[in-house]
This record gives structure tokens, C-alpha cells and sequence, in this order.
């Protein structure tokens, strides 16, 4: 059993030192790859010129995402605002959450799908957007909803949105760089000052990054975004302290199998849980296939729910 | 070098120690602003449910009113029929008649009987205004929890002392009565009797 204050701050921890990690690696991997290409195309300032597009391009792109996400998202998902008389629980139950949580009251949608799901978005509290689709808000009741709706807001509170933009920013950038870096290599090969041992000894690590840190950095990305789901989760208690309402909704919510048409690859991280569940989630997932996953096992996040009172 | 090395530590740390001054500042105008939303939340209830309450009742009051004219004709009716008596079967025609506009009325303005929908709608409004002012308390608490954990724990205690930022009492609770005490009666299970 474990006190909410502790079980928040514990999550927070937890949280924190991948989060730190994930940016150590980053930085090496950068910088790996950085004196790779410097190696290989020689101090000029081409090879510098050639990165900087690459990030600032990765960068802007991911930024408008990311500055928009509240709009884009929604136009994707195809959604609705809500209103008080029509959706009165979907609405009145963030609006008392949002409440209780000291956020702003964010705009609240719903996707007109059967499929029990739903999505936090938005830059910061104040361009925050809840949205649920229609079947959840019909299938769960009102604790119930409560729970999935304050697991959302923990994500606003938790500025997880531009904490996954940045990480998919920075994942962006590793990758983009390795694609320039070994195209470069292919191209243009022998025309740098590549000669000598220490050229030699970081072309290959710079080498062995760039093959290796686009895979690693997304599995970081992975697990940061199944540690920000126990942390929303543990949020989610500390607003409603009713542990099981969100473990009732979680449990309704595997049971039912219907995909979300709306949700794709890109929005896939932000959902309550996993829209792809009835594609891929049938059978077991091993230990392996977890690591390639945007939420912890269902299983593992009722236990964890269940150890706090 | 050393110089810049103390510099840089005196910058950090007036940095730090201007942001957690100013989070014992904004926590303490936050607290106040959440215990002002209680009452914010208190006025709406106040307003809100006398006006639904007697809405509900105008509509439970028509609607009982048909149910009991209809019972009350079909009553007649069936005493009349035992009678045998004509007159009293045709008096008791008359005041079914009589009752049949007034359900016409209510079927066609509302399609299906509207009590049980205005009392459910009554029962949510109830639960959401409860709900509303369980989250404003909910926020005093967690500000305040936050504010005196910061004021004691170290190193912001530190702020804490130097500018005497005194404790935030929150959501005021007797220390001592029946809300903390279990008394024999309480071990038992209810039971629920309807």
C-alpha cells in the first residue's frame, strides 16, 4: 500500500531520471555523430551548414506540431465540441475535475465512434483539449469517467504534450542526421580528411551511432511515454482519490475490442490507451513486443492503482 | 577562475531562491483564490437548486395530478360497474372524459411521461453541485499541502524562515471528534433496508 503524495512523488522520480537519461543519450549520440561527419568532411563549414538545416527542418516541423497540436489533432480525429445539455457527463465531469485539479477548464470534444477511448491535447493548460469518443462516455459511468477524464488532465498538469514533442523533435533529429550521414558516405565517399587513426576510430563510433541511436532513442521515447501514463495515472487518483473508478474504466475499456478509427500512429501516445488494441494487442504481448509499446499492459497499471489508497 | 566559479554559485542560488520566494508568494495568492472559488461554487447551489427543485415539483405536481384523476375515474368506473347502476356508470364516463384532455395534453407536449426524466435530471444536477464543491475543497487541500510541505522541508524551509511565511491552515477540521474515531457501532457493516 502506498500513500498517494508518496506513490506522486515516487512516479515524478521515476519520470525524472528517464527523462534525464533520454536527454544524456541525445547529447552523446549528438555529439558521436557530429564528430563523425566533422572527421569526414573535414573541418569546413559545410558539414556544419548541412546539420543545422537538418535540425532547423526537424525542429520547424515538429514546432508547428507541436504549437498546433490542439487543432491538428482534432481535425484528424474528426471531433465535436461538447456541450452542456447534450454531453452533460462528459462535460460536467472535466469541467468539476479541471476544477479540482486548479487548471483552466479545457475545450472539450467528443468523436462521434463507438470505440471506448480518449485523448488529452494542446501546447499548455491554457490551449489544453480533453476529448472522448461516444462510447466511452456511454458504456462508463460517472466515477468512471471521472477517472479517465483526471487521468487526461494529469497529462495538461504534467506538460506531457510538450514533453513528447520534444522527445519526438530530438528522435526526429537522430534520425534525420544518420539518413544525411550515411548518405554523405555513399555519395560523396573518400572526399573528406578521413585519414589518420583518430579519424578512423570516430568514423566508426560515429558509425555505430548512427545505426544504433535512432533505434535506441526510440525506445527511450517508448518507455518515457509508458512512465508519463503510470504518472497521469497516479495524477488521475490524486484528483478523484477513487482508485477504482479509473481501474472499473480500465478494465471496461480492454474488454472492448473495437479500434478507433480516427487514431493514428501519430496521435497513438496521447490516448488513455492503446487505439490500436484490437490490430495488434490479441495475443499475448511478450516482454520484447512491450518495449515497442506507447502504454504500459493494462495488467501492470491496475496493479499499480490497486497499491494506492 | 575561482571568482567566476563563486559567481556563477551566488547567481544560481539567488535565482533559487528568488523562484521558491515566489512560490510560497503565488501558492498563498492560489489558496486564497481556490477558497474563494468555494464560495463561488457554495452561491451557485444556493441559486441553482431551490430553482430546480420547484421546477421538478411543478412538473411532478401536473403529472401527479393525471395519475390521480385517471386512478380516481378508473375507481369509479369499477365500483360503478359492481353497483350495476346506470346512472352512476354513465357519471363515471363522464369523469373519465373529463380526465382524457388533460392526459392528451401532457402525451402530446411530452411523448413519454416526463417525472421520472425531470427527477434524474434533478438527481444529476444535485450530484454535479456536491461534486463542484468536493473539487474546490479538493484544490484548497492540495495547494495547501503543497505550500506547508515546501514551508517545512528543506531547503526551502530556509525562504520559509527567513520571511516568515506562516503555516496555511487550508480546509479547517476540528483535530478531534467523530471523524476520527471509530467507534463499535461504525465496525458493523450496514445494511441497507429499502
Amino acid at each position: 500500500m502506498q500513500n498517494i503524495y508518496e506513490a506522486k512523488s515516487a512516479n515524478k522520480r521515476k519520470s525524472t531520471i528517464i527523462v534525464v537519461l533520454f536527454f544524456v543519450f541525445v547529447g552523446i549520440s549528438f555529439y558521436f555523430i557530429f564528430q563523425a561527419f566533422n572527421y569526414y568532411l573535414g573541418y569546413g563549414p559545410g558539414g556544419l551548414g548541412l546539420m543545422g538545416v537538418a535540425l532547423i527542418f526537424s525542429g520547424l516541423l515538429s514546432f508547428t506540431s507541436y504549437y498546433f497540436s490542439d487543432r491538428i489533432v482534432l481535425g484528424i480525429s474528426k471531433a465535436r465540441e461538447a456541450d452542456r445539455k447534450r454531453d452533460f457527463e462528459l462535460y460536467t465531469v472535466t469541467e468539476n475535475l479541471a476544477l479540482g485539479a486548479g487548471l483552466p477548464k479545457p475545450k472539450i470534444f467528443i468523436i462521434e465512434d463507438s470505440a471506448t477511448n480518449a485523448f488529452a491535447t494542446g501546447r499548455d493548460p491554457e490551449h489544453a483539449v480533453v476529448c472522448a469518443t461516444r462510447g466511452l462516455v456511454d458504456k462508463l459511468s460517472r466515477t468512471e469517467l471521472e477517472g479517465v477524464i483526471a487521468h487526461e488532465l494529469s497529462h495538461i498538469k504534467n506538460y506531457d504534450i510538450r514533453l513528447m514533442s520534444v522527445v519526438a523533435v530530438l528522435v526526429g533529429s537522430i534520425a534525420l542526421l544518420g539518413d544525411l550521414f550515411l548518405r554523405a558516405r555513399f555519395v560523396g565517399g573518400g572526399r573528406g580528411k578521413s585519414e589518420g587513426k583518430a579519424g578512423a576510430i570516430f568514423m566508426l563510433i560515429g558509425l555505430v551511432f548512427v545505426i544504433l541511436s535512432p533505434v535506441v532513442a526510440n525506445l527511450i521515447k517508448l518507455a518515457i511515454s509508458r512512465r508519463r501514463e503510470f504518472l497521469a495515472d497516479t495524477g488521475s487518483v490524486a484528483i478523484t482519490r477513487q482508485p477504482q473508478g479509473l481501474i472499473d474504466a480500465l478494465k471496461k475499456i480492454t474488454h472492448d475490442q473495437e479500434p478507433l478509427e480516427a487514431a493514428n500512429k501519430a496521435t497513438a501516445h496521447l490516448y488513455i490507451t492503446n487505439p490500436f488494441k484490437g490490430k495488434k494487442d490479441k495475443r499475448a504481448v511478450s516482454k520484447m513486443a512491450s518495449l515497442f509499446n506507447t502504454h504500459p499492459p493494462i495488467k501492470d497499471r491496475i496493479k499499480a492503482l490497486e497499491n494506492m489508497r | 577562475m575561482i571568482t567566476l566559479i563563486i559567481v556563477g554559485a551566488l547567481v544560481v542560488l539567488v535565482i533559487w531562491a528568488i523562484s521558491s520566494y515566489n512560490f510560497f508568494v503565488s501558492s498563498k495568492a492560489r489558496i486564497k483564490a481556490a477558497v474563494q472559488e468555494i464560495g463561488n461554487q457554495l452561491k451557485r447551489q444556493a441559486d441553482l437548486i431551490p430553482n430546480l427543485e420547484s421546477s421538478a415539483k411543478g412538473f411532478l405536481k401536473h403529472e401527479k395530478k393525471i395519475f390521480k384523476d385517471l386512478t380516481d375515474a378508473r375507481k369509479s368506473i369499477n365500483s360503478a360497474i359492481e353497483s350495476g347502476d346506470v346512472q352512476k356508470m354513465s357519471d363515471a364516463g363522464s369523469q373519465l372524459a373529463q380526465v382524457l384532455p388533460n392526459i392528451q395534453v401532457v402525451v402530446e407536449s411530452n411523448p413519454e411521461i416526463k417525472g421520472s426524466g425531470v427527477v434524474t435530471k434533478l438527481m444529476d444536477e444535485l450530484r454535479d453541485t456536491a461534486d463542484k464543491i468536493m473539487y474546490a475543497r479538493r484544490l484548497v487541500i492540495d495547494l495547501t499541502a503543497d505550500y506547508n510541505v515546501k514551508r517545512v522541508t528543506v531547503p526551502t524551509s530556509v525562504i520559509a524562515s527567513i520571511f516568515k511565511f506562516e503555516e496555511q491552515k487550508g480546509l479547517i477540521t476540528p483535530d478531534s471528534g467523530e471523524h476520527i474515531e471509530v467507534s463499535a457501532k461504525d465496525t458493523k457493516t450496514p445494511k441497507v433496508k429499502l
